[in-house]
């Protein structure tokens, strides 16, 4: 099983401290507008968001792992609820490399999968070094085309 | 390139009318505030020349709308500024749908809708054709389906030429139709693939073949009148409720008027306003049953209107159906997009024992709630398990059902939501006259047999080729899914089933009925079982593809009755 760079701990960590900012900008208005909020309310609520996410982006980290096996993707994620998906080959639509600008900040890319299906119809797997991600997505677009179906949907 | 019928540039002109009445009006209006030589009074005078404006933009959208149905492709090109023009592939479309409404019934209009997998939306919609080119369009349409799947099929054949004797004889249910194939067709196709791309220019010899299987309409299953009632009777559609906010809406004071009186022979006020509490309690009762029963009857009255006159049939490999009262609607599903087949059940159609079946495609159907149609809307249980069994090949499921700790894990959890429930009374009389909270914790009487009924209407079959899938108990599903339909199987695990060590397994189709339905789930069963069907489900997609790759085998049969 590959598990994910160790650099996507940062990026997850990031995106729930811009959260916990929203939260705390959310927190003075109503302590402007609304009702009075202590400041030290806002500054526990905050810091115990910022601490939840490090705890939560520690622990999703030690649980995202991936493998292509022989007949399908297969990856494991989830901190709460915990989720074990085979995407197999032939079910591959097509596949993207993506980066959004904390990920490229810190090097890192995405491999997104899509099915036609409903429901997972795109699994996503963050945190890959650009080279990780061309790699996978032409090894995965190789083992599409190789692994072809003709019952089109 | 085809144009529409003459009639839809009225109807554009009238409806682009209308829509750009507005445009100058507005702006007249606002132009008016800001800007001094503009007056608002000019409005009568500028909505004219919108709706003109507007009316010869429906005109000009009327001329430069044009369709084609080419060899390989249904060509459509739109747009009076931006063109756009779109080429669909017969391999790539899931369903010809035609509708008409009453005005369109009366003038012999309809509207021609053909769907694809792709996208959130109808593909190409031609409003209106005359009936009868939408008839045509819709056979021709299908009988060019159809040839691109055998032109597929020829070529697969030839690449595996060893095959072939067998495979007819097997694959195609119809006797009659696999011997005109392997006998004529077949070998003619092989010797020569090429020689259907132009088939346009010339009559070949295949054209006999083709010409006699397409009329062919076989009669599948007619909703009858003793049915269709039952039907009506027995579902309940949650568009009713919208429906029924709408009529209170429209005529409030009339309705809360019917309201009282119908509660002043009980005990009910005189008047809203001039009551004691108990009138104004019973006043309450008598409504709520009131509004329950309108919701209902609307309910029935639009399920009779919508399933009035259900016909399925099949035309070659397709299922066509046709089926409305006010509104006529008629389409046809390919076979072989079919992805899952579900038999619906609620406790009342259980009771008389009656279900119904629906076929569930990629496309996105006319109603606007995903692509599930329904096969057959209600029969008896047993008609209904032969017509699935027939459909799919599945053998009678023998349901497992999850281990006991799940019930337990319902137990829990439904009595988490009537404390909720209760806390909710509780904090409500706080804040109002009312007493006796804990009068609701009659709620968790209730919590026991929800648990076990949830419990007991969960089951699955792992099949030799299908996976059967049975929940919910109001209205219960049971889903059979061919292997080689499976997109992606994922195992779930909550923190609470890690801790009881069950484990969810989401089957994922390509089917887009799970935006009102959920996606097919096994719930609550012991993680080794989860994993277990996973990895069957993995392989036998795996070895159903395989063997699908060397005999073409449709899977399902369009010959279900």
């Amino acid at each position: 099983m590959e598990a994910l760079h160790p650099r996507i701990r940062l990026l997850w960590i990031a995106s729930w401290a811009i959260g916990a900012l929203v939260l705390a900008v959310g927190l003075a208005a109503v302590d402007q507008w609304f009702v009075d909020v202590p400041t030290a309310v806002i500054v526990g609520v905050v810091a115990v968001a910022f601490v939840i996410g490090i705890a939560y982006a520690v622990r999703r980290y030690q649980v995202w792992k991936f493998e292509l096996q022989p007949d399908a993707l297969y990856l494991e994620r989830g901190v709460v609820t915990f989720v074990e998906t085979a995407v197999p080959f032939v079910r591959v639509q097509h596949v993207d490399t993506q980066f959004g600008p904390i990920e490229r900040v810190l090097g890192l890319s995405s491999v997104v999968v899509y099915t036609a299906g409903t429901r997972n119809a795109d699994v996503r797997i963050p945190g890959l070094t650009p080279a990780r991600a061309r790699d996978l997505q032409d090894t995965l677009r190789e083992l599409a085309v190789e692994s072809e179906a003709d019952d089109a949907v | 390139m085809n144009r529409l019928h003459p009639l839809s540039a009225v109807t554009y002109a009238i409806q682009y009318g209308f829509m750009w009445l507005w445009v100058p009006i507005v702006l007249v209006l606002v132009l008016g505030g800001i800007v001094g030589p503009v007056s608002p009074a000019w409005a009568p005078i500028a909505a004219p020349v919108g709706f003109l404006a507007g009316a010869a933009y429906g005109i000009v959208y009327y001329y430069r709308f044009g369709y084609r149905i080419t060899p390989d492709t249904f060509d459509v090109s739109s747009g009076v500024i931006a063109r756009r023009s779109r080429e669909i592939p017969y391999g790539r479309i899931q369903n010809v749908d035609v509708r008409q409404g009453v005005l369109q019934r009366l003038l012999g209009l309809a509207i021609v809708s053909i769907e694809t997998a792709g996208g959130g939306s109808t593909e190409a919609s031609l409003n209106f054709v005359s009936e009868s080119e939408a008839n045509r369009l819709q056979e021709q349409i299908r009988r060019r389906t159809a040839e691109v799947k055998d032109r597929r099929r020829n070529r697969n054949r030839a690449a595996t030429p060893s095959d072939r004797p067998d495979v007819d004889a097997v694959s195609s249910g119809d006797g009659e139709d696999s011997a005109v194939e392997a006998g004529t067709a077949g070998d003619e196709h092989v010797s020569d693939p090429t020689a259907r791309n132009d088939r346009e220019t010339g009559p070949t010899s295949e054209d006999r073949v083709v010409e006699p299987r397409r009329r062919r309409r076989t009669r599948l299953f007619d909703l009858e009148a003793r049915e269709l009632l039952l039907y009506s009777f027995t579902s309940f559609r949650p568009a009713a409720i919208a429906a029924a906010m709408f009529v209170f809406f429209l005529a409030t004071d009339t309705v809360l008027d019917l309201f009282v009186m119908t509660a002043q022979p009980l005990g009910g006020p005189s008047a809203i306003g001039e009551g004691s509490p108990t009138s104004y309690g019973v006043l309450t009762v008598v409504s709520a049953i009131n509004a329950i029963l309108i919701t209902y009857l609307l309910s029935v009255a639009y399920t009779f209107a919508t399933y009035y006159d259900f016909q399925l049939g099949r035309v070659d490999e397709d299922f066509v159906y046709e089926r409305g009262l006010l509104q006529r609607y008629s389409g046809s599903i390919p076979v072989e997009k079919v992805q899952s087949v579900t038999v619906t059940e609620n406790p009342l159609q259980r009771l008389i024992g009656y279900a119904g079946l629906w076929v569930e495609t990629a496309g996105y159907g006319p109603e606007s709630s995903g692509g599930s149609q329904s096969a057959v809307p209600l029969a008896r249980r047993r008609h209904i398990h032969r017509f699935t069994e027939n459909l799919t090949g599945v053998e009678t499921p023998q349901f497992r059902s999850p281990p006991p700790l799940a019930r337990r894990r319902y137990l829990v959890r439904y009595s988490l939501v009537a404390g909720l429930l209760v806390a909710a009374v509780f904090a409500i009389t706080q804040f109002t006259a009312l007493e006796r909270w804990y009068l609701a914790a009659v709620v968790f009487a209730a919590v026991p047999p929800a648990a076990h009924l949830k419990y007991v209407h969960l089951g699955y079959y792992v099949g030799d080729d299908h996976l059967v899938i049975r929940r919910g108990f109001w209205s219960r599903r049971t889903t059979v899914i061919p292997y080689y339909r499976i997109q992606t199987v994922s195992t779930r695990r909550s923190i609470f089933q890690r801790r009881l060590g069950l484990a969810s397994l989401v089957v994922d189709t390509a089917s887009s009925q799970t935006f009102v339905w959920t996606t097919p789930t096994i719930y609550d069963v012991d993680l080794e079982d989860a994993r277990d069907v996973n990895m069957t489900s993995r392989k036998r997609l795996q070895s159903a593809l395989r063997e699908r790759a060397r005999d073409d085998d449709l899977g399902m049969s369009a010959d279900f009755t």
